[in-house]
């Protein structure tokens, strides 16, 4: 499982996170992105990370319980 | 004679509008790319690859307006609008004219996003790899000046081809994640 944390502060609307993982993150009414899961088993969040030009999105890999 | 001042004006904010525009190239590609790590806020660069595009606009503006003042190449509004109406080096010209527009057209993209679809929008930013090649051949065909601005021309292109390379080099490959130890995110 994967904890997703979005800094919409850091966020300026690219979109290219939506692309790689639309189950997990839109961009709401502002145009800024949104978590739409706070935990996801879904890996397509780290690719989502890392095609964030601003570093806004961190994705933490959670202790199984 | 007739006054030299419009047709000088011309060519430097000529001059000037390629240099912008190459410093707006490179920051977009340094900040897809971060070649620089954490030592650059990506907030900063994308601050200031915006503020690069609008002054590389406004200075195309500028270059536009003036080349209508100056009465040395007399060009009209038309031929400022249309590519190919230039009587002066029409091709050459044209290269430039489109160049602008494009610009302009990827400028503007920036607050329609949400009408347009960033999708679409990120699409069209690829543009800006034609409209850099189109301005400098307009540049190094429609100058007077070419020879003693090779320099610039020459270090502009190698300046964009080798952060283009860069950033295609280190892309993340579809379908591929990163993965790090577990003491620090995965992915930020």
């Amino acid at each position: 499982m994967f904890k997703l944390v979005i800094d919409r502060s850091l966020c300026s609307g690219f979109g290219a996170c939506v692309d790689a993982a639309s189950e997990s993150i839109a961009l709401d009414q502002s145009g800024l992105a949104v978590a739409l899961v706070r935990e996801t088993g879904d890996p397509a969040v780290l690719r989502a990370a890392s095609d964030c030009p601003m570093g806004a999105i961190s994705v933490e890999e959670l202790e199984a319980a | 004679m007739s006054n030299p001042t419009f047709w000088l004006l011309a060519r430097a904010s000529g001059v000037t509008a390629y240099a912008l525009l190459t410093l707006t190239v490179l920051a977009g590609l340094i900040l897809k790319s971060g070649p620089f790590g954490r030592r650059l806020r990506a907030a900063s660069v994308a601050d200031t690859h915006r503020f690069l595009s609008s002054l590389a606009l406004g200075a195309v503006a500028v270059h536009g307006l003036v080349l209508v003042l100056d009465s040395t190449v007399k060009l009209g509004l038309g031929a400022l609008l249309v590519p190919g109406l230039s009587p002066y080096r029409p091709v050459a010209v044209a290269f430039g004219v489109a160049a602008a527009e494009a610009a302009a057209l990827v400028a503007v993209s920036f607050p329609l996003r949400k009408l347009i679809g960033h999708r679409t929008w990120r699409r069209l930013h690829w543009v800006a790899y034609a409209i850099f090649a189109a301005a400098t051949v307009h540049g190094l065909a429609a100058g007077t000046d070419t020879s003693r601005l090779l320099v610039l021309y020459l270090g502009a292109v190698f300046a964009v081809v080798a952060a283009a390379a860069w950033r295609w080099l280190t892309r993340t490959p579809k379908g591929e994640t990163h993965v790090q130890t577990r003491d620090r995110p995965l992915a930020v």
